[in-house]
This record gives C-alpha cells, sequence and structure tokens, in this order.
C-alpha cells in the first residue's frame, strides 16, 4: 500500500515537473525562467560556491562562547514555535490533503497509520524545498553548505512532526474534556513559572540590567549572552539546543557528534505520531475543502476569501443611490481592504505616533532620535510608492476574475477604472501625509533637523508633496493595472502562486517595467516643475518657488492621471474576456 | 446579423432575431453551439466581431450606458463580491444603475426570494441557491426591460425551481424581453413563447413553439419540443425550413 502512496507522490512530481519545463515553450514562461534563473545566480548560485572560503568562514569565526550564545538563540526561536504550536491552534488534528487525495484515499482500503506516512513523505518535498532556500539563505554562517543544509532538515522535520503531534495531543486533550483554554492557561502557567526562576535566578547572580544606564548594543548583547548560557535557560532549553545543534558545527567532525542526539528527537517524535491514534479524516475532509478555496481564492486574485472566517465589515461611508457611480466601486473596493485598513487601525497608528513623539520630545537631549524619526517617516514616503501598489491590491487586479461583471455596469470604461483604482489610492494618499505631518512635525520641532530648512520652506514643501502624492499615487496604481489589461495573460500566470523560478522571473520583469513606466511618467511633471520653479524665481520668495513647482508638477501630474484614465478606459472597453481570460 | 470569431474559429455566425416586449425565447443547442457567446454578446460582455445588437434601440456597441441599464444578465454561476454583505451587494447595484429609493424595491425583493433574514450575511454564508437568489435581487433592482437567463435552473432546490419559473413568467407579464439558454428543454417548452436552436453557430430554427412543432408534427407524427431538438441537430437537411 506504501508503494500505491510512493508511486502517487512521485508521479505528482514528475507530472508538475514536466508540465512546467512544456510550458517553457510559450515566451511568457520562458523569459520569466530566464530572469529568474539569473535572479537566483547572481543571489545565491555565485555565493555558494563561489565565494565560500575565506570571506564566508570569516563570518563564523567565532569563540565557543558566541556559538553557544547562537545555539542558544536558535533554541529559544524553535521553543518559541514549538509553544505557539501548543497554544495557538484551536482547530482538532487535520491533516493536509487535497480535495483529490481526500476522494481517492479515505474510501480506499489504507489505514490511518498508512495516511499518516503518505502526509509524512509528502511534506518532505516541501521540507526539502524549504531546507535549499534556507541553507542558501543563511550562508553567511559560513559552515559547510551540506552541514548547513542537513541542520536545516533535521530542524524541519522535527518541527513538521512536533506539529503534527502536537495537534493530535490537542484532539486527545479536548476528547478529555480538556478545552483550548484550560490548555493554554495550563502551558502558559508553566511557561510563566521558567520565567520567573529565570528572572529570580539573574537577579541574584548577575549585574542589575538598567536598560537606560547601558550606552551600547554591546551591553545588551553581554547581559543576555549570560542569561542565556549559563544558569537555567541551557538546561530548559537542552532539546531544543540538541535540535539544532547539527546546524551550527562547524566541522564534519562536529556535526557528526551533534546528529546522534538529533536524530534520537527526531525518531521520538516519529515514534509519538505513529502511535497516536486520534481520528483526523473528518476535520481533514474540512481542510481539504478549506484548502482548495483558499487556493481558488488566491488564484482569482482575492486575497480576502483566504481568511477563514472572513467578516461582513461596515461601509466606510453611506452610499448614495445618486451620484457618479465610480464612487460605488470605491466604496466597494474601500470594504473589502477594511479587513486591514480599519478606522480603529488608522486611530491606534495616530495615537501611538502622538504620544510617542510628545514623549521623545519633552525628553531631554532626544533631539537625534527626533530627527531619526522624521528622517525614517520621509524615507518611507518614497518607499511606500514604489511597494505600496504590490500590497494594495483593492482594484482591477483584484477583480480581473468578475471583469464580465464590471462589463455589465452602465458606466465608461474610464469610469469604471476610476472607480476600482480609487481606493488603493485613498489609502496609500492616507498613508502618506500620516508620513508627511509625522516627518513635517518632526522636522519643524527640530528646527530643520540641520539640514538649513526654514519653517516657511519646510511648510511649503510640505503642502507641495501634499498636493503631490495623490496624483503620484493615482500614477503608480495605473502602471500594474494598464499590466492587468495589457498582458492579462501573464497577470494569469503571476497570481497562480509563487511557484517556479519562471514566476519569480515574471514579477521581476513586472516590477521593472513598472519602475521604467514610473520614471518616464515623471519626465513631464519634472519639465512643469522647472517651469514653475523659474517663472517662481522671477516674483516669489524660495520658499512660494518651491511651491509652485511643485504645485505645476502636480498639475502635470493631474493631467498625465487624466489621460491615464481615458487609456486605460478604452482599454477595458476593448477588453476581450473571451479571448483573454482562457488563453 | 451577429458574428463573432476566435481567430479563425466561427462561434456565432450571421445570427440574426428579435424578441419582443413579453417573450420568453428559448436559445438552445448541443454544446459548443454559440449560445453562451451568444449571450455574453448580448449582454456587452465580449464585442461581437461583426453585427448590431440593439436593446430597446439602443446599439450596445455605440451607446452602450444606455442600452447596460435596460439589461440584466444571471448567469448559471452566480456572480458575487466576497466581501459585500446582501445588503451592501443591493445598496452597490443600485448606486451603479442610479435607483433612486430604493429601499422599498429592495425590501420586496429580499422578501420574495427570501433572503429577508439575510441582509448581513457574505456570499460565503449563503448556499449556492441563496448566493443565486441574491444575484436575480440584484439583477432585478433596476427593474431590466431586457433579462437573460443562462441555466436559470442549476444548483436550485424544487421549491426554487418553481419558484424561478414563476419569476420568470412574472417578468415577462409585466413587458421584459426574456432569453433563456437552457439544456433542460421540458423546462424552455414550459415557460418559453418561442424557440431559436443553434448548431455550429448558426440558427437552425427560429419561431413560436407551437409553429414549430406543428410543422414537425404535420411531417412525422406528434412531435414535442425534445423531438424537434433531436430531429434539427442531426440531420438539418430533413428539418423544416427555417423561419426567419
Amino acid at each position: 500500500m506504501v508503494w500505491a502512496l510512493i508511486y502517487l507522490q512521485f508521479h505528482s512530481f514528475k507530472n508538475r515537473t514536466v508540465v512546467r519545463v512544456k510550458r517553457l515553450k510559450q515566451p511568457k514562461y520562458l523569459f520569466g525562467a530566464i530572469v529568474g534563473l539569473l535572479y537566483f545566480y547572481f543571489y545565491f548560485y555565485r555565493w555558494m560556491f563561489v565565494a565560500h572560503g575565506e570571506r564566508s568562514r570569516a563570518a563564523l569565526a567565532t569563540s565557543p562562547d558566541k556559538l553557544a550564545l547562537y545555539e542558544s538563540i536558535g533554541a529559544l526561536v524553535l521553543f518559541t514555535i514549538v509553544l505557539l504550536a501548543w497554544i495557538i491552534p484551536h482547530q482538532r488534528a487535520a491533516l493536509a490533503f487535497t480535495e483529490a487525495e481526500v476522494a481517492f484515499l479515505f474510501p480506499a482500503p489504507i489505514s490511518r497509520r498508512g495516511l499518516i506516512h503518505f502526509k509524512l513523505l509528502r511534506s518532505q518535498t516541501a521540507i526539502l524545498f524549504t531546507t535549499l532556500l534556507l541553507a542558501l539563505a543563511t550562508r553567511r554562517f559560513g559552515n559547510h553548505p551540506w552541514i548547513r543544509g542537513a541542520g536545516w532538515w533535521l530542524i524541519l522535520s522535527v518541527l513538521n512532526l512536533h506539529f503534527l503531534g502536537s495537534s493530535f495531543a490537542r484532539t486527545m486533550l479536548l476528547e478529555r474534556g480538556i478545552s483550548n483554554w484550560k490548555r493554554r492557561v495550563g502551558i502558559l502557567s508553566l511557561v510563566l513559572l521558567s520565567a520567573v526562576g529565570v528572572v529570580i535566578w539573574a537577579r541574584r547572580t548577575l549585574p542589575a540590567f538598567n536598560l537606560m544606564e547601558i550606552e551600547n548594543l554591546d551591553g545588551i548583547q553581554n547581559y543576555f549572552q549570560q542569561v542565556l548560557v549559563s544558569g537555567p535557560v541551557p538546561y530548559l532549553l537542552f532539546p531544543f539546543r540538541l535540535a539544532v545543534r547539527p546546524f551550527w558545527a562547524l566541522s564534519v567532525p562536529s556535526f557528526l557528534s551533534a546528529v546522534p542526539a538529533t536524530l534520537l528527537i527526531l525518531i521520538a517524535h516519529y515514534w509519538w505520531v505513529i502511535r497516536s491514534n486520534v481520528a483526523f479524516e473528518e476535520a481533514s475532509v474540512e481542510n481539504a475543502k478549506r484548502i482548495a478555496e483558499r487556493v481558488a481564492a488566491i488564484r482569482s486574485g482575492n486575497w480576502q476569501g483566504t481568511k477563514t472566517n472572513p467578516k461582513s465589515k461596515r461601509a466606510p461611508f453611506l452610499l448614495r443611490s445618486a451620484g457618479p457611480p465610480a464612487v460605488a466601486l470605491l466604496w466597494k473596493n474601500l470594504i473589502s481592504a477594511g479587513q486591514v485598513f480599519t478606522l480603529r487601525l488608522w486611530i491606534i497608528l495616530a495615537s501611538v505616533t502622538t504620544g510617542v513623539c510628545a514623549i521623545v520630545w519633552n525628553s531631554p537631549g532626544a533631539s537625534t532620535i527626533v530627527q531619526i524619526v522624521g528622517l525614517v517617516a520621509a524615507a518611507l514616503i518614497p518607499w511606500s510608492l514604489l511597494i505600496g501598489p504590490q500590497f494594495l491590491r483593492q482594484d482591477l487586479r483584484q477583480d480581473l476574475l468578475l471583469a464580465d461583471v464590471l462589463k455589465m455596469f452602465p458606466m465608461r470604461g474610464w469610469q469604471i477604472v476610476l472607480g476600482e483604482i480609487l481606493a488603493p489610492a485613498v489609502i496609500l494618499t492616507g498613508i502618506h501625509w500620516f508620513l508627511l505631518i509625522l516627518s513635517a512635525g518632526v522636522f519643524s520641532q527640530s528646527g530643520g533637523a540641520g539640514f538649513g530648512i526654514s519653517q516657511s520652506m519646510g511648510l511649503c514643501a510640505g503642502l507641495g508633496l501634499a498636493v503631490m502624492l495623490p496624483m503620484l499615487n493615482l500614477i503608480v496604481l495605473q502602471i500594474p493595472n494598464a499590466a492587468v489589461l495589457v498582458f492579462p495573460a501573464w497577470f494569469q500566470a503571476g497570481k497562480e502562486g509563487p511557484h517556479g523560478i519562471e514566476a519569480t522571473g515574471q514579477r521581476l520583469i513586472f516590477v521593472l517595467g513598472q519602475l521604467v513606466v514610473f520614471v518616464l511618467a515623471l519626465i513631464p511633471a519634472c519639465v512643469g516643475g522647472l517651469c514653475g520653479f523659474l517663472v517662481g524665481q522671477m516674483a516669489l520668495s524660495t520658499a512660494g518657488t518651491l511651491l509652485l513647482a511643485e504645485l505645476c508638477a502636480a498639475v502635470v501630474l493631474g493631467i498625465e492621471a487624466g489621460m491615464g484614465f481615458m487609456l486605460l478606459g478604452w482599454l477595458f472597453e476593448r477588453f476581450d474576456l473571451s479571448a483573454e481570460l482562457t488563453s | 446579423m451577429l458574428t463573432k470569431l476566435y481567430g479563425e474559429f466561427v462561434a456565432v455566425n450571421e445570427l440574426s432575431f428579435a424578441v419582443q416586449a413579453g417573450e420568453v425565447v428559448g436559445l438552445v443547442g448541443p454544446n459548443g453551439a454559440g449560445k453562451t457567446t451568444t449571450m455574453r454578446c448580448l449582454a456587452g460582455i465580449i464585442p461581437p466581431t461583426r453585427g448590431t445588437i440593439r436593446i430597446c434601440g439602443h446599439d450596445i456597441s455605440v451607446d452602450p450606458i444606455p442600452a447596460k441599464r435596460l439589461l440584466a444578465f444571471f448567469t448559471d454561476e452566480p456572480r458575487l463580491f466576497d466581501y459585500l454583505t446582501v445588503q451592501q451587494h443591493l445598496a452597490f447595484t443600485a448606486r451603479i444603475y442610479q435607483v433612486s429609493d430604493y429601499g422599498p424595491i429592495a425590501s420586496v425583493l429580499l422578501e420574495e426570494l427570501e433572503l429577508a433574514d439575510k441582509k448581513n450575511a457574505l456570499p460565503g454564508e449563503l448556499s449556492r441557491g441563496m448566493k443565486q437568489k441574491l444575484a436575480i435581487a440584484c439583477g432585478l433592482l433596476h427593474a431590466p426591460k431586457v433579462i437573460y437567463f443562462d441555466e436559470p435552473l442549476t444548483g436550485l432546490d424544487p421549491i426554487g425551481i418553481r419558484r424561478m419559473k414563476d419569476s420568470i413568467l412574472k417578468r415577462a407579464r409585466d413587458g421584459a424581453a426574456i432569453i433563456i439558454s437552457s439544456h433542460l428543454l421540458h423546462v424552455v417548452e414550459e415557460i418559453c413563447t418561442h424557440i431559436l436552436i443553434l448548431k455550429n453557430g448558426r440558427k437552425i430554427i427560429d419561431g413560436t413553439i407551437e409553429d414549430i412543432t406543428q410543422k414537425f408534427s404535420e411531417q412525422s407524427g406528434d412531435a414535442n419540443l425534445e423531438d424537434v431538438f433531436f430531429r434539427a441537430t442531426s440531420d438539418i437537411e430533413k428539418g423544416p425550413p427555417v423561419n426567419d
């Protein structure tokens, strides 16, 4: 029976690979694969096999004390992950099967143990792939790639078995009348007890810790190093240290001496999982259905659909039946975004920032921190301008699969595109204005932060930017939406999930293309700004000139955005769903 | 004469017909006959390659907004926004179609479609039949004059089927022009006044159900719509002449 499951696993993997190789005949996948391979080559391969040597080895050429510290930190992270696995979940044990696997395997004469073996076997594909990525990503630690890889494999395999075992154990506890909350309180009490023990020991043994008196990071590091490598913590984290020890081995002998203990933990976990006699079938069937729904939702670009229990959200404002119909799309998409960008979130954010700023401003000698806050806020504006549209997708990208519904609306193409893009533009503008107010406030308080900017100049620059940013947001959001309409097949491929080098390459091509288009769109605005600047210089003060230049640039950006909407509307009206979405 | 090409493939070939107010036309044909493509062209979802589609006198390609204001298209799979509740779907539709004072109309529709107690539910919390009803409520909110149904009875329980049939007939009595695409010939025979049979994108039969069944009966004894369909689609040469 196991061979049938191995057969299924092997051929699923093989056929998936063949399909992906075959689709390289299509240019969109071929170009994506080439770019993706180049990316991986420059990011990983070069470092792994070419630069591996003195440079990387030097990274981990540390003392045994440091190594013990790293090991303890690793053990602490592992402990936290395991702890969360016991505290957060509330469902009964469910193995991740696809709907097809449920349909074929559950009615088949396969024992429960056989199904667990299949699940373990299948999870190894993901574990091996993750191992490869993590081994490459952690190359800077400098030990041998194979030791690193084997170390990661052991950690991930132990974790995988522990997640499974803990889910069985949680189910058994539920069956014996121990509710989720009782379990959580019990575990957290134990953790709290241990933490209290560690604190008491640290207070009695180590010199008093006062954050305000420690001037550099070394002081904090030394303190926590002593807490982690001496006293009760190493004993409390002992099994976790054993699990991570092979990863930190610097040589083959030290790796070989660390591996037996980790293997023992692995075998113990395997025995625990296999011996657990817990009914997981019913929950697994539900889980398979949920997974299928989530995959369908992700493929349709609807990330809201990935939530297990999406809640209905209150409308951001009362939508009247009269008025521009594009506002209805804004309203709809704001509701969609409301799962994340709630009014409560904005209030909390504003309150926390105001509070922190007030405390910092009133602290003596806090001008450096104030300046850093201002600079970070200012730097976040251009960063979010470029990255924001990748996260805020409550526009045509979300609704592409409902494009037939949109096409039936009695609206012009440009009205639909405008309505679709407005919601992310409004949210992004809100974020930008918040950052702008923060940075302007900080700079005005710190007298221009040493940049020689007068208050009037700062105010004018801020006002001009506040007018420019909504226009810029409309343009940056138009670019990915235009890509959806011009290259829908590519966009479709991008949504099918983060699988494969070719998908990574496609995303890179898109990001690069968006950047180029954005830079091109800025050129006329720069010319407009320059004209405003030259005119202003003849009659206005420096601050007034700056404001005029920014306003001129904003007008040009506004005209560009308007033309962009007309163009996108034209594209939308000619967007042939039957030809595009089925290709 | 409506024509729709996908590259070289002719999905709909020089199709021409008219539906008057109060008529219910059954659009039938074997798989791949071009029914769904025809419906999607008629609804303005996909552009025809050639030809003109007029909705109450408005050319849907040239003057789409007034044409679409008079339209409703119900697909076999309800197309809803996952994150809008039942109530929000109606508010959204009212704004899109500019239905002033939609509240009382929405209440009547929700009552009629047994959705009144599901106002705050998301589509994910509704059964398939309920989703279908919500799509219908949204589609009927602006009192369309032209209604298309693509397999309207899919997924409905027997009570839902009965109600749907009654609802279609009521809309027709109220003066709407209705086109129903379906494979369920007994349903088409029961509720449609006219029939349009397509095969390979071409119209092979068009006329009232009585006329067509009578013509086939004269040729080869008593014939119901199913007999007509099989004879017409299996061998065009032997069928009666097309009624234009």
